[in-house]
């Protein structure tokens, strides 16, 4: 059997590259898409500490996580569709809208 | 002779109602200094003039019947008499009317008090008459002036504040008159303020005089604080000294100090009297017992009140103009002449003298300091006739001549002979006024010429100048049937035959000084007097020919002139006085200065003398005058004249240098005061103005905010990627954090 760091590990680069692309990337879709990926890194480490302990509540977790990351997903989209209509970029640099 | 003496002696009024109206004596001149002040401009010379002139009249007659009440005795009653709110006793021969409380803080009070006895009568009389000619020769003098209602407004100002400070009946007013005097004084010396020189002679008059308004505060605290200690350990036994039933005086007294405030003159009065010199009376308190709580705990009486007449008397030399505050005196001579006449002659100045007479009680109580009074006056009054020997402007000698008859003055109030040193003080007024008044006619006369060099030959050319002014000169000098020979005289007589108690040289040798200032006082003006009238008109002069003033000049010069002649009959009769023949001017001011008679008879310390100078001492008095006099004359008429394209000896150059440049006196302050001063400020502005506060406090503050400010804008870019990233900073912290935490 596969010790448990080795997925906690495996989680953590993931989480690490996910977040990474949230802070360099300039195009919102890949941001969007690197928010999913760290998603997924904390859904690993749900998954492997519930496969550890033997107990279904992590893989509950999981799931919502990824109900959840789906309706972000449908409103970040949408989101990023009205913002490309009124503005015609969706380069995250450019809509510094949150300072006012 | 009876019937004029009874008619003089029958006041036209019921004194118990004029009392009431005593403050119309100085509310007259204040609404003339508002009037000419605020409306001067609108209504023109006459009116102003008019204003000006008539209030003062105003008060003057009102001062005359306020005179006339305190004398008031007709026969078969008894002379008019005013309750004391702190003794059993009446005082006699005053009037006086309580306004009731001026202000009031926990147990200490101040009324404001009128009180006019024989010796601010005497004070009212000199201030509110001369100051009316002066104001009457001031029309005339100023009529080129283009502010002249400025002027008037300033000139009833300060004679208003010479009233207040002449009649208040406690320190506290008095002080309020004192700094009145004092600004209206710096007001009309830097009148033409647009002369810098002249601004700078009023406000170095000014803080001078602050010097000294400063030692005055800190004395009236001590006075207080010196009630306040003899109030709680007083006992009747103290009482039994100053009255004859000791325990309603005891009640009376404490009842006095509640309605009227510890600093009322009366209270003083009392607790001098009830103050004994020495220990074995029943008295709980006397000069050597400590004092057992408050601020002044294990001090004696004595020794405070020594101390808070010292400081008394630095407050008086600044107003005074005193060794070592008297600089401010020659400078003062860039206002106005007529102003030099008001102030600097007649009134003002002449505070400091006032002050020590009006608590003469508290004076002869200490030896110390009276010898320590009449010492500065004896060095002021030689070092500022040593001067004048050798000024050559009229007004500075002038100038310096009142600094030195100013210190005969003290010299008088300090070895006790205080009826002679008021006697001065009025005698002075006349002829000193007259002098200054006649230097001023001479400027307008020749175009403003000072230098008495550039003088000379005025005799024919301004003959009521002349004559006045020579009339004066003869007076100040002290030749025989002028009064000044006669006030001088007494007081000169006083310091011979008085006895202070461990300082009988010291007396002694004053005697000998005063010899040598009037044989000075002699020759400095005489040889004014000769340059200035005398010979013949300097070739260096202005104009070729002078001019006579006209009349609102010389009227005021020929009635002073001829008071200073007429005042000696306040000197020269005897009357039968309590202590055998006396000159009328001692008789009359008897009841004055009854309790420093008293108080020093019992104390031992201090013995008043009373014997009348012989001929003796006359005659020694009159040849110092008349040498002094014949020794100007003689140099002046006969040696210089004759000497004309010789150069002077070297050694006569460097003394003349040396007098001319006032002994260095300036230069020495700015040396030893001035100049450190100076330094520590410029030090103190170096370190902690631009260094502490500009620097640091002022420039830090906005430094750090500006700073703190640039690094926070990154916080509010609007980025959400930046904002992701502060995110993420923490929650690598908090991972370090954590990790730390575990390995540990």
């Amino acid at each position: 059997m596969v010790p448990i760091s080795y997925y906690l590990i495996l989680a953590a680069a993931l989480f690490c590259m996910g977040m990474f692309g949230v802070l360099v990337r300039r195009n919102a879709l890949v941001v969007f898409m690197c928010v999913e990926l760290m998603l997924n890194a904390a859904n690993l480490t749900f998954l492997a500490f519930a496969k550890a302990s033997g107990d279904v509540s992590g893989h509950v977790s999981a799931f919502f996580v990824i109900a959840v990351a789906a309706a972000e997903a449908s409103i970040g989209l949408a989101i990023v569709i009205a913002v490309f209509r009124s503005r015609g970029t969706i380069n995250i640099e450019e809509i510094r809208t949150m300072k006012h | 002779m009876d019937a004029l003496k009874q008619y003089f002696m029958t006041a036209p009024v019921d004194p118990a109602i004029f009392a009431q109206s005593l403050w119309l004596i100085i509310a007259l001149p204040l609404l003339g200094a508002f009037v000419c002040g605020v409306f001067g401009k609108m209504l023109g010379r006459g009116n102003v003039n008019l204003i000006a002139c008539a209030t003062v009249a105003g008060s003057f007659v009102l001062s005359v019947v306020a005179f006339w009440c305190v004398n008031h005795a007709p026969p078969g009653t008894t002379p008019v008499a005013m309750e004391s709110a702190f003794s059993t006793s009446a005082i006699r021969y005053a009037i006086g009317y309580d306004y009731g409380t001026w202000f009031s803080a926990g147990t200490f009070r101040v009324n404001f008090g009128l009180m006019v006895d024989h010796l601010s009568g005497t004070l009212l009389l000199v201030i509110t008459g001369v100051g009316f000619l002066i104001h009457l020769y001031s029309t005339s003098y100023m009529e080129h002036d283009e502010s002249y209602w400025r002027y008037f407004a300033y000139l009833n100002l300060f004679v208003a504040a010479m009233l207040t400070l002449v009649m208040a009946d406690n320190l506290v007013l008095l002080f309020v008159g004192w700094e009145g005097v004092g600004m209206a004084s710096y007001l009309l010396i830097g009148f033409w303020y647009s002369d810098t020189a002249k601004a700078w002679a009023g406000r170095k008059a000014f803080v001078t005089n602050r010097i000294g308004d400063f030692a005055f505060l800190i004395a009236s605290f001590l006075i207080v604080l010196l009630v306040g200690a003899f109030n709680s350990q007083a006992n009747t036994g103290n009482f039994a000294a100053a009255a004859g039933n000791a325990e309603t005086a005891q009640v009376r007294y404490r009842e006095g100090l509640q309605m009227k405030g510890p600093l009322a003159f009366q209270g003083l009065e009392v607790m001098a009297n009830a103050l004994p010199s020495a220990e074995g009376t029943q008295a709980a308190v006397s000069l050597a017992t400590p004092i057992k709580e408050g601020p002044l705990e294990g001090r004696t009486f004595g020794g405070v009140l020594t101390v808070a007449l010292l400081l008394f008397l630095l407050g008086a030399a600044g107003k005074s103009a005193q060794f070592p505050l008297y600089v401010w005196l020659p400078d003062a001579m860039a206002g106005p002449t007529p102003v030099s006449a008001l102030i600097h002659a007649a009134t003002m100045v002449t505070a400091g003298v006032y002050l020590f007479s009006r608590m003469s009680y508290l004076l002869v109580m200490s030896p110390t300091a009276m010898i320590t009074v009449a010492i500065i006056g004896a060095i002021t009054s030689l070092l500022a006739a040593l001067i004048a020997f050798a000024q050559d402007d009229i007004k500075k000698v002038l100038a310096y001549s009142t600094v030195s008859q100013l210190g005969i003055m003290f010299m008088g109030v300090g070895v006790g002979v205080f009826w002679a040193a008021v006697l001065h003080l009025v005698t002075h007024a006349f002829f000193k006024a007259c002098l200054f008044l006649g230097a001023g006619s001479v400027m307008h006369g020749n175009a403003d010429e000072t230098d008495i060099k550039k003088l000379g030959g005025l005799r024919h050319e301004m003959k009521w100048t002349w004559g006045t002014f020579l009339v004066s000169t003869l007076a100040i000098t002290g030749i025989v049937p002028l009064s000044g020979f006669f006030s001088k005289d007494a007081i000169f007589h006083g310091v011979h035959a008085n006895y202070l108690h461990g300082y009988e040289t010291a007396t002694h040798v004053l005697y000998y000084v005063g010899l040598v200032i009037a044989a000075c006082t002699a020759f400095y003006m005489s040889r004014v007097y000769l340059l200035t009238f005398e010979g013949k008109r300097s070739p260096e002069a202005k104009i070729p020919h002078a001019h006579e003033s006209v009349w609102q000049m010389t009227l005021p010069l020929v009635v002073l002139a001829v008071l200073s002649v007429v005042a000696l009959v306040y000197a020269l009769p005897l009357m039968p006085g309590r202590n055998g023949m006396q000159p009328v001017m001692e008789n009359f001011l008897g009841p004055v200065f009854a309790s420093a008679e008293r108080i020093a008879a019992r104390g031992g310390l201090v013995k008043l003398d009373h014997t009348l100078p012989t001929l003796g001492s006359y005659l020694v008095a009159w040849v110092v005058a008349v040498s002094g006099g014949a020794a100007a004359a003689f140099m002046y008429m006969k040696f210089f004249p004759s000497r004309v394209g010789q150069p002077a000896p070297a050694f006569a150059r460097s003394v003349r240098r040396f007098t001319q440049n006032k002994f260095y006196v300036d230069e020495a302050y700015e040396f030893l005061v001035i100049r450190p001063v100076k330094n520590v400020s410029a030090i103190l502005f170096k370190l902690v103005d631009s260094l502490l506060i500009d620097t640091v406090a002022v420039r830090g503050t906005a430094w750090v905010t500006t700073r703190l400010g640039s690094a926070l804008r990154y916080v509010q870019t609007g980025d959400a990627q930046a904002y992701a990233a502060v995110m993420a900073l923490a929650l690598l912290g908090g991972a370090v954090y954590a990790l730390i935490q575990v390995l540990q």
